[in-house]
């Protein structure tokens, strides 16, 4: 969440929340959390697991509608991408 | 949470007093609920007193820089609908009075609760640690984007 956070502070386009999921069941349910952390790009895109900083902000990024050059590391030990 | 220990309040003075530079402002959003009574989902708010109790320790760790406003979302769901609050509660953390957009929605304990120390610190000392080539990227987005991240205590 620290890297989200750190993207907030960086560009004035980004919004990061942190939710708590046990106190927001619905929300998680919605938004299918299995495991955390579990990050949900514009309530669409997703992938759960710690990125390093250029996969994460790759991923947020592509979430975002913005192509970019690389994608996220595809063999992450805990990552996995869905839209 | 009950009472915050002491040691707990003096140990986040001193490393706020030497963290923390420029100002930073806490927004809460609440709504009068019961910490004691399970309620329906929506109705009440469990955590809300205690989601107050967390945003005064970092006010009162440092009242010099810390800023705290508190929106009762129940008397004023305008201001929650224009600041894009979803739920309650929310601290949200930024450098003015405006709305922060790095939020917390519930109670930030257990690994929450330090990144919510460094989301303070970050915003006062606008220190975000980004590698040039992140700033590059970051700088295509011509929208506005929300990056949730879900989080558990442990």
């Amino acid at each position: 969440m620290s890297l989200a956070n750190r993207m907030a502070l960086a560009s004035p386009q980004i919004r990061a929340v942190c939710v708590e999921a046990n106190e927001f069941p619905r929300l998680s349910a919605e938004f299918r959390v299995r495991g955390v952390p579990h990050t949900v790009v514009n309530r669409m895109g997703a992938f759960v697991g710690a990125l390093p900083e250029r996969d994460f902000v790759a991923a947020v990024l592509e979430g975002a509608g913005i192509p970019v050059a690389d994608s996220p590391t595809p063999d992450g030990p805990t990552t996995e991408l869905s839209v | 949470m009950g009472l915050i220990p002491e040691h707990v309040r003096a140990q986040l003075k001193a490393r706020f007093d030497l963290r923390l530079s420029g100002p930073v402002h806490l927004t809460l959003y609440t709504r009068p609920g019961s910490s004691r009574l399970i309620l329906p989902a929506g109705v009440g708010c469990a955590t809300c007193e205690d989601a107050r109790q967390m945003a005064e320790l970092l006010r009162d760790a440092a009242p010099e820089k810390v800023t705290l406003d508190v929106v009762d979302t129940s008397r004023d769901p305008d201001r929650a609908r224009a600041d894009r609050v979803d739920d309650v509660p929310t601290i949200a953390v930024g450098a003015n009075t405006e709305a922060g957009r790095i939020r917390f929605q519930g109670l930030p304990t257990g690994t929450e609760f330090p990144a919510l120390i460094d989301a303070v610190e970050r915003v006062s000392r606008t220190e975000h640690d980004l590698s040039a080539a992140s700033l590059v990227e970051l700088g295509k987005l011509t929208e506005p984007a929300e990056v949730m991240v879900f989080a558990t205590p442990t």
